[in-house]
């Protein structure tokens, strides 16, 4: 095994010898070696960062797909709470559009779609978005006395934050 | 691995950030999710009474809860000693600044996983060395070492690619925000950019367009109904959304409605909202404020002793320059289309990044840039069909196979005739070159199997080996220039193929026909010669082989003529071989599927024919299996 070695690193000095390749030559091809080594590892790398951001972003646009056109089915949704709504006080038979309403709540559960609380609760940023103050020292400062547009989450991503009327005491 | 740095614009009213992913600029998602100014956020920072921060959108929100502790617009203030309060405490306007750049470099971090210790941030054209020293620092304190400061406006013509131009150019920048508008005109010669001049107005912008728009919509309603829904919170709410959403649609249709039922009630019931609005309308209510636009423009230009025929390019940066009417404005005034392919809203963080990857060396020179096949490659099979190998815009390197078999029984070579382009026949595309493989052992058609292997180099040299799978002999042919064209052949072959894709696709069809045909007609001479000659009645066969003459007859036609008789001579065969299995004895249900099985497995591994090197003619070859 040793003695093959040999007999190769011999050939080897040979070839070098007659064909004359510098020290600055090896460096060279040395440096390049590193360098495409690094290049090809770097592309490796790449190539898997890629598959999995591919992958978050496949799942990140679906649902902003899905959220965006549950934000339109919402506003539908609404439209029929208010349909109701009004039907109701004019004392029109609404059974028929409970039963769609229903139905709508039905697909935004199995959704994970959850209308965000907001009357009587304290303001929260991150989940209410205040568009006035009214004062009333009744109650706490920073609750919410009128949901002005109603606010939904999916799982834990606000979909639409609430847009709410807030109170403040007297001073 | 080079250290990534990440670019930011860093707004008035919104920012935004980016970082170079694959060589092209990504925008960086705030955490708390998009909003209406997509995935940018409020410049906004705040602080409540327990003293935690809330910056971004949540700050906005909380805004008119907490004003005196909310902070927005801090940018105006940078490089002065104005000091902000929030609870108590005095904040330096690049201290509030800093606070938004925290975030960013949170959500940075969040969405590349990568710990973000770099950036390159954009300044207005007209701050000055206070001002840009002040976003410095900022950056310092955010923990950010700020690599480069560059102008808004010179990051927008990166993210259009403009420093790539070989010429000498004058551009003029529009951008216009939710709140102010800046033109700016620049100078750009050997990719550097030199501003000679800036104008704007702080209190114009598209806040202003959709207020216009919504006291429209109300106006309408009230004409309509006499009611007024201003007084109204959650139906003026309705509306400002509703007006919003018509206004993004007209953008891109002519006309739209804001529907909104049951928006109000009186004593006589519910009342629904609906008014139509048209693009002309929109032009209408916003027009006297894009006209506000003009002594800007009119400034920039005089300023820097311009007139509008000397601006080279026109860049649109900000949300409100996707409306058509500020668009058609700016190109009327100037006298020139602006430029198009980037999102206006984006424009500026994507520059920011592309500086940012120059910086980095992720642009030019470390990573290595990979060229794609301008034009797909393929083989030509029975027919004078071309079958792609490789599609075009495939990234190279690559390697792709296929296999193939034979036309004719006993077929013993096999040409390979390689071809590049994008129409469907062969005769149309360029024939880059041909080989045989020969020696292929005498088999039925169908039987042998030849696989067809393409591979391109980085150079772009492409090696295309056939080897006989059953006796492992292989031929091939090296071919050093693929792309043997210039970029305009390319794109005229381009063209031509989107031009007669109709044209193509009829005269694929017609040898798909007639090539399934002929498989047909071989197939069942065989059963009806050959494997059932036995068990077809006298009667069927005399009508089968009639029908057979009928659609060999007919062979050298159009597949208008093929069509009816290939479809007749099915019927029958397939009456046959009905009749047959219902007379024979139920094979094992095992034996069955497993012979579906194979089936599938073949015509799914035997996509088409090689060409058959034979001097025959086409109509005399008989083929199997085309229609897979």
């Amino acid at each position: 095994m040793s003695e093959d070695k040999k007999m190769i690193n011999e050939k080897n000095t040979e070839f070098i010898d007659n064909s004359e390749i510098t020290d600055e030559q090896i460096n060279k091809l040395k440096e390049e070696n590193t360098d495409l080594k690094d290049k090809w590892q770097r592309a490796l790398a790449d190539y898997q960062n890629l598959e999995r951001r591919t992958q978050t972003e496949i799942s990140q646009r679906v649902s902003e797909k899905t959220n965006n056109l549950l934000l339109n089915f919402l506003n539908i949704y609404e439209d029929f709470l208010r349909a109701e709504n009004s039907l109701s006080k004019e004392k029109i038979d609404t059974s028929g559009i409970i039963a769609v309403i229903k139905n709508m709540e039905n697909i935004l559960a199995e959704n994970n779609i959850k209308p965000i609380e907001a009357v009587g609760e304290i303001f929260d940023p991150q989940l209410h978005e205040a568009l006035s103050m009214v004062e009333d020292s009744t109650l706490d400062d920073g609750t919410i006395t009128q949901e002005v547009s109603k606010g939904y989450i999916s799982g834990k991503a606000i979909l639409k934050p609430s847009k709410v009327i807030v109170s403040k005491k007297k001073n | 691995m080079a250290e990534k740095i990440i670019g930011i614009d860093l707004g008035t009213r919104n920012s935004a950030a980016a970082v170079m992913q694959g060589g092209k600029p990504t925008l960086i998602p705030a955490a708390e999710g998009t909003t209406a100014a997509g995935k940018a956020f409020p410049s906004v920072v705040a602080m409540d009474k327990d003293g935690n921060l809330i910056v971004g959108s949540p700050a906005e929100r909380q805004a008119v809860t907490n004003p005196e502790n909310t902070i927005r617009e801090a940018k105006r203030k940078m490089g002065t000693d104005s000091l902000f309060k929030m609870q108590g405490k005095d904040y330096k306007p690049q201290q509030i600044s800093a606070f938004i750049l925290q975030k960013i470099k949170r959500d940075a971090e969040a969405f590349t996983g990568d710990t973000i210790n770099k950036a390159v941030i954009t300044v207005p054209a007209y701050f000055d060395d206070n001002q840009r020293q002040a976003t410095k620092d900022a950056g310092t304190i955010a923990g950010l070492d700020v690599v480069r400061i560059i102008n808004e406006p010179t990051a927008a013509s990166l993210a259009f690619g403009i420093d790539k131009a070989k010429e000498d150019m004058k551009i003029l920048v529009f951008d216009l925000g939710g709140g102010t508008l800046d033109v700016t005109i620049m100078e750009m010669g050997g990719g550097v950019f030199e501003v000679m001049s800036t104008s704007g107005d702080t209190q114009l912008g598209g806040a202003d367009m959709d207020a216009a728009i919504t006291n429209y919509v109300i106006d309408e309603f009230r004409k309509q109904e006499g009611i007024d829904l201003s007084s109204d919170p959650q139906a003026k709410e309705r509306v400002r959304e509703g007006s919003e959403k018509a206004k993004i649609e007209l953008s891109s249709v002519m006309e739209t409605e804001v529907n909104l039922p049951f928006i109000a009630q009186d004593s006589s019931g519910a009342k629904n909202l609906q008014v139509k609005l048209t693009r002309a309308k929109i032009d209408d209510l916003v027009g006297s404020i894009v006209q506000r636009c003009k002594p800007s423009i009119e400034k920039a230009l005089e300023d820097a002793k311009l007139s509008p025929s000397d601006i080279t390019k026109v860049v649109l940066v900000g949300g409100p320059t996707r409306m058509p009417i500020v668009k058609k404005f700016v190109s009327d005034t100037v006298g020139k289309e602006a430029e198009s392919g980037v999102d206006p809203m984006e424009a500026v963080a994507f520059g920011a990044a592309v500086q940012a990857g120059i910086i980095a060396g992720d642009v030019t020179s470390d990573v290595v840039l990979l060229d794609v096949t301008p034009l797909t490659l393929g083989i030509e099979t029975l027919g004078g069909v071309r079958e792609p190998i490789i599609e075009r815009n495939t990234t190279i390197p690559t390697s792709k196979d296929k296999t193939f078999t034979t036309a004719a029984d006993s077929q013993t070579a096999v040409t390979i005739n390689v071809v590049q382009g994008e129409r469907p026949m062969v005769a149309d595309n360029v024939s880059l070159g041909s080989f045989n493989l020969t020696e292929i052992p005498p088999a039925p058609r169908g039987v042998p199997q030849i696989n067809v292997k393409f591979d391109i180099d980085a150079n772009g040299i492409l090696n295309v080996t056939a080897k006989d799978m059953g006796t492992g002999k292989d031929a091939k042919i090296t071919i050093q220039s693929t792309t043997k064209m210039s970029d305009d052949e390319i794109k005229k072959m381009q063209e031509d193929a989107e031009n007669f894709a109709e044209e193509d696709k009829k005269k694929k069809e017609a040898v798909d026909i007639k090539n399934e045909a002929e498989s047909f007609v071989y197939t069942t001479e065989k059963l009806v010669n050959q494997d059932l000659k036995d068990k077809i009645p006298q009667e069927k066969g005399i009508q089968i082989t009639d029908a057979i003459k009928e659609l060999k007859d007919v062979l050298s036609q159009d597949a208008e003529q093929i069509k009816p008789k290939l479809e007749a001579l099915k019927t029958l065969v397939n009456e046959v071989t009905t009749e047959l299995y219902k007379n024979a004895s139920p094979p094992p249900g095992e034996q069955q599927s497993g012979e579906q099985q194979s089936g599938e497995q073949q015509s799914g591994e035997q996509q088409s024919y090689a060409n058959e090197e034979q001097s025959d003619s086409n109509s005399e070859k008989k083929s199997e299996n085309t229609s897979n």
